[in-house]
């Protein structure tokens, strides 16, 4: 037993020794060139739609670096960069859209995009009916002219060139590699600079480069970037705090201020096309306080509009005027904007018959987000200084849709926060979705009259032909929400990112929200 | 005994249907829309109605509980509403986490808590009794989720000693990759000899250990603590004792042997307990565990990921609990004739 | 029982943990009682400061201000309230399930006790968090919810307890000898069976009141529990979170709160085992 053991162990003393020396080899051969990784820490999960005809959602921060698009969109040049078709034209009756591939360009499953690539994937995209395909709504047919010309025909005349550049929706991939479930499994098959490394469920996600890319490695890049889900935003701004990673957005006012001051470390902050409304229950009877509009006029003077923009927000929002935010076009200095007046809130109450309050309102938000139950706390504490109770209600977002559609709207809740941004850079979607006489999807204002429905309508008509008079429709529509007090967006928020200023290359492009564009950048200390 | 077996064996089974059956109970009655949520925001009508049926939402219950039952024994446990990806798959994914973290919390928990729930019994009534019951108890009674973060405040804000939160560094995964073997890092990069991972881990690991020790710690010590008074008070301790035996020999021979009994039935459970306590302690630290995403599960109504949870954590309980019965069977003949 | 008060009470007193237990939850409830009388600013349950936000502890606010400005020390203490209330209200919705349930399956016997005990069998096999969590979602999160959400997790427990507890007492002899004597059964569970098995019952309750308090705070502190501003402990904790590395008191007192609530319940729950239980006291040395 004893002799036994000796020999074993003697063995094994050679063998882990061996093992050993190797195992260091290795280390110190991995930690001779170590790789540049690009670290950017998410708020949410990384990817949720791995397939690049469903897209949606934040996995655009990922999906632009494995997928490309036709063309880019510079919102702030107002100008398409080529990408995937090196030039494009359309007919003078904007019905013919002719694109022109770039040759040479290789799938990371290995085949060549052409034509008909492009045509297949932009047609299941849209025969797939998910996610945004509806930004291909004007095309009536795809054609493969030739190997490297594609020509879209439309039904009526848009412009087609935004669609192409969409940041979901309208990336190029393998016609040969297109398998839903192929996809879901963690797979892409797109042409973009990056290709999938590895994915642990979807949040941690790592991508390495793909070496035949058509763009070339030449000069400093990063070999690999992650995209990690870190939920606690406390951890993520220490995370780019000590240099761990490398670029993290939606962080709350708090953090963005321990880090004011911070050296390695920059605070991005552009205004972004999103809002937050609360929206009144207008279909309750009239002998309930929220169905009078005296008493909604009265809540919306009780919201401490600036409190909320500097307790909450930390002065990274200003106040709306109006549903549609500053830099769209639709926002107009004409629109009514509700300011804090506690003392004409009370005056409203008294005319309504509400002298004293003595009423209670259910306010509905979704639980978790911090930045809702600290706006809805603060309107409590104005309110309840007029004798209204205010009940805040944290819901997982479905529960908060379901009782949001309850059969009989007495069931409802009667003031729901709500954040809306536009699909593309387009006012309509503020007006329609939440405002306009439709089933209960996300109008839970519940808000119908045919003469706002009219004015918006005609004024997406004139969208393009007659900006001018479109705009003036959009201001006369959010007035009529504004007399009836149908709902009051609070602040127009601003996007708060940190980035390590050893980050170089990075652009903020707000058409393309929250995407780095990875192989753009590269670090310098 | 082997009447006992079949007849505990039965019983099992009878409790992991019942155990289904409420699973999928809850979860149906929850009044949420999962199709809204399947497809993502900004979606127009007919997109969710699709969803719905794609979903197989629109089928009577009793149809989805049958369903949902043969494609479970299948392994097909259903797709996740949050995360797109099949429930099984991702619980696969998420699983060595928490095992790595409760293996090694209740190690160390134990470790502690067994000599104090000793020492606490031989020294029953003393100073060093009270001192140990008071800590014994102490651990059961901290919330977890504000120990994890009285931890972090101090290890890490004020001491710097250990790192805030997440399984290893970042940089790690890439200058030392773990190779992945049992998805366990510790033991991974122990045995395949990558030292740094190993440290990275390990100085991971020891806040959200300890957070999660103090539960089984106190645990363990007052159930040792309480058997051992139990043993200690029998006749043939006193017999022992009258005999001369020495007093460390009564304790190893006798009273340690007798006691481990109810010390292992604790264990089992504080295992499928330490399963939810995850759930908070992850969340702390950013753990990428079952915990977490049990909790996102809840918390996003998604009902597919609930009910694998939720069903896998009961079914660990009634497991354990079988095995535990069977070995004090084996162990203690009283227990199978009872 | 009564005859055995006075050296109960001797017995307590003489334990200086449960002594220490005893004493701060007198406090407790002595708070609870008088929060709105007692506080510096009884109005910071919901009112907002929004200039105050962020203040350290100092001798105005004691345990310094919240995000929204509102006094951390006031709303501790009224936290005490919320707390013993759930405590209290979730151990009696508990009770009335689980003894009536217990009672019935250990008198009873047979199919009826079989059934009982498999139902208990399946609630027994979810640690009562998950379940509480699983409820308390589906009723829809908050306060009130969250208390029927634990009495479900928790009612199994006092079934079990009571069932046991039913069987040996229907045995015994004075049970017999009423059963012999025609006593109606409502009687003789009313009369003789029930009030035996109260000293278990008090020692259970006495146990699982701090447990039960701690998971109506994890509860909340998921999102699960009482809703904002209510100044429920495990809330406080939870909306301090973001800030609690660059303003430790906002989460550090409500926490602290909670586990001085719960240790002083459990060494009353531990002490009052001790000292009740008969099984435990012939057992010691």
């Amino acid at each position: 037993m004893f002799k036994k053991k000796g020999r074993v162990s003697w063995h094994g003393v050679v063998g882990l020794s061996v093992l050993l020396s190797v195992l260091l080899a290795c280390v110190t051969i991995v930690s001779a060139q170590e790789p540049q990784v690009g670290v950017y820490v998410n708020s949410s999960e990384v990817v949720v739609f791995w397939d690049p005809s469903e897209g949606f959602s934040n996995e655009v921060i990922v999906m632009n670096n494995l997928y490309e698009t036709l063309v880019r969109y510079d919102s702030v040049t107002g100008e398409f960069t080529p990408v995937l078709a090196t030039s494009y034209e359309s007919s003078a009756d904007g019905l013919t859209w002719t694109f022109n591939l770039r040759k040479g360009v290789k799938f990371h499953t290995g085949g060549e995009m052409d034509a008909e690539a492009v045509k297949f994937s932009i047609d299941r995209t849209i025969a797939g009916e998910k996610g945004a395909f509806y930004i291909w709504d004007p095309v009536e047919s795809i054609e493969a002219k030739d190997k490297y010309t594609v020509v879209f025909h439309l039904s009526y005349p848009a412009p087609l060139d935004i669609a192409a550049s969409a940041a979901y929706c309208a990336h190029i991939f393998d016609p040969d590699n297109s398998d839903r479930d192929w996809f879901y499994e963690g797979n892409d098959s797109g042409t973009g600079p990056y290709t999938i490394e590895s994915n642990e469920g979807n949040t941690l996600v790592i991508l390495k480069q793909f070496d035949d890319y058509w763009g070339g490695w030449e000069g400093k890049h990063f070999d690999k970037v992650v995209f990690q889900w870190v939920p606690e935003e406390g951890t993520r701004r220490l995370m780019v705090e000590s240099g761990e990673a490398d670029f993290t957005q939606r962080l709350a006012a708090s953090e963005l201020e321990a880090l004011r001051g911070v050296p390695g470390v920059e605070i991005v902050s552009v205004p972004s096309f999103q809002n937050l409304l609360a929206l009144f229950n207008t279909a309750k009877s009239t002998d309930e306080p929220i169905g009078n509009p005296l008493v909604r006029k009265a809540l919306a003077y009780a919201l401490p509009y600036d409190d909320v923009i500097e307790g909450v927000m930390g002065g990274y929002a200003r106040q709306s005027r109006g549903v549609i935010p500053f830099g769209l076009w639709g926002n107009s200095d004409q629109v009514k904007q509700y300011t804090f007046s506690p003392a004409t809130a009370k005056v409203l109450l008294e005319q309504a018959g509400y002298p004293d309050g003595g009423f209670k309102v259910v306010l509905t938000y979704v639980a978790g987000d911090e930045n809702e139950r600290r706006t809805a706390e603060l309107w409590k504490s104005e309110l309840t200084k007029l004798g209204v109770e205010l009940e805040i209600r944290g819901m997982p977002w479905e529960a908060q849709v379901d009782l949001g559609a309850a059969a009989d709207p007495n069931d409802r809740q009667d003031i729901l926060l709500f954040y809306w941004w536009p699909d593309y850079a387009d006012p309509h979607s503020f007006l329609s979705a939440m405002f306009e006489t439709q089933p209960i999807l996300f109008n839970f204002s519940y808000y119908s009259n045919p003469v706002f429905d009219a004015l918006i309508n005609a004024a997406k008509e004139k969208a393009l032909s007659d900006r001018q008079a479109a705009t003036q429709l959009y201001v006369e529509a959010q007035n009529i929400l504004m007399a009836d007090a149908a709902g009051v967006a609070i602040y127009d928020m601003s996007s708060m990112r940190a980035v390590r200023t050893s980050l170089k290359g990075y652009v903020d492009n707000p058409a393309y929200t929250h995407v780095v564009f990875w192989y753009d950048c590269y670090r310098e200390e | 005994m082997t009447a006992y077996i079949i007849r505990r064996l039965g019983l099992a089974l009878v409790v992991m249907f019942g155990v289904s059956v409420l699973t999928f109970l809850l979860t149906v009655i929850v009044p949420s829309n999962p199709a809204m949520r399947w497809v993502g925001p900004h979606a127009k009508l007919e997109q969710i109605e699709k969803a719905r049926i794609e979903l197989g939402l629109d089928k009577p219950v009793h149809i989805r509980y049958f369903k949902y039952v043969a494609n479970f024994l299948r392994g097909d446990w259903g797709v996740s509403i949050r995360t797109h990806q099949p429930v099984l798959k991702d619980i696969t994914t998420y699983f060595p986490a928490s095992l790595e973290l409760i293996i090694f919390g209740m190690f160390l928990g134990f470790a502690v808590g067994i000599p104090l729930g000793i020492v606490s019994a031989v020294r029953d009534g003393t100073m060093v009794d009270h001192g140990s019951r008071l800590f014994s108890i102490v651990g059961v009674a901290l919330p977890t989720f504000w120990l994890g973060m009285i931890l972090q405040l101090v290890f890490f804000k004020q001491l710097g000693l250990f790192p805030l939160a997440g399984r290893v560094a970042m940089m790690t995964r890439f200058t030392a990759p773990i190779e992945h073997i049992t998805g366990l890092y510790l033991f991974d990069s122990l045995i395949t000899g990558n030292f740094t991972a190993f440290g990275s881990a390990l100085s991971h690991i020891v806040l959200p250990g300890i957070t999660l020790a103090a539960y089984p710690l106190g645990l363990s010590a007052r159930m040792t603590r309480a058997t051992m008074l139990e043993v200690l008070g029998e006749d043939y301790i006193r017999t022992a004792r009258a005999c001369g035996l020495r007093e460390r020999k009564i304790l190893s021979m006798y009273a340690l042997r007798n006691a481990i009994g109810p010390v292992i039935t604790v264990g089992a459970l504080t295992f499928a307990y330490s399963l939810v306590g995850t759930f908070l302690i992850e969340s702390v630290f950013t753990w990428p565990g079952l915990g977490q995403y049990g909790s996102r599960a809840i918390i996003s109504v998604d009902y597919p990921a609930i009910m694998g949870v939720t069903i896998l954590i009961a079914f660990t309980y009634v497991v354990l609990n079988l095995l535990v019965d069977l070995i004090q069977a084996f162990l203690d003949p009283r227990v199978r004739l009872g | 029982m009564s005859k055995r008060l006075p050296r109960t009470v001797r017995l307590i007193l003489k334990n200086r943990l449960t002594t220490m237990g005893l004493s701060v939850v007198f406090l407790l409830v002595l708070i609870a009682l008088t929060a709105p009388l007692i506080v510096p600013f009884p109005h910071d349950t919901a009112e907002t400061h929004i200039d105050n936000r962020f203040l350290s502890p100092s001798s105005q606010h004691f345990f310094g201000t919240d995000e929204l400005g509102r006094d951390v020390f006031s709303r501790v203490l009224y936290g005490s309230r919320l707390s013993l209330q759930v405590g209290a209200i979730a151990i009696g919705l508990a009770l009335t399930i689980g003894v009536p349930l217990g009672v019935v399956a250990g008198y009873s016997g047979g199919m009826l006790d079989e059934v009982i005990m498999r139902i208990t069998d399946v609630f027994l096999s979810f640690p009562p968090l998950l379940l509480a969590m699983a409820i308390s979602t589906l009723l829809g999160p908050n306060l009130v919810n969250a208390m029927i959400a634990i009495a479900i997790a928790w009612w199994p427990w006092y079934t079990r307890l009571l069932r046991s507890e039913a069987i040996s007492v229907r045995e015994r002899d004075f049970v017999q000898a009423a059963r012999a004597m025609g006593a109606s059964q409502g009687k003789i569970v009313f009369r003789h069976v029930l009030p035996n098995c109260l000293t278990p019952i008090v020692i259970q309750a006495s146990m699982d009141f701090g447990s039960i308090m701690l998971t109506s705070a994890a509860l909340s502190f998921l999102g699960l529990g009482a809703q904002p501003p209510t100044p429920e402990w495990g809330l406080m904790v939870s909306t301090g979170r973001t800030f609690f590395l660059t303003h430790w008191w906002i989460v550090t007192f409500p926490g602290l709160a909670i586990f001085i609530a719960v240790l002083s319940f459990n060494l009353v729950g531990d002490g009052l085992r001790e000292i009740l239980d008969p099984k435990m006291r012939r057992k010691r040395r």
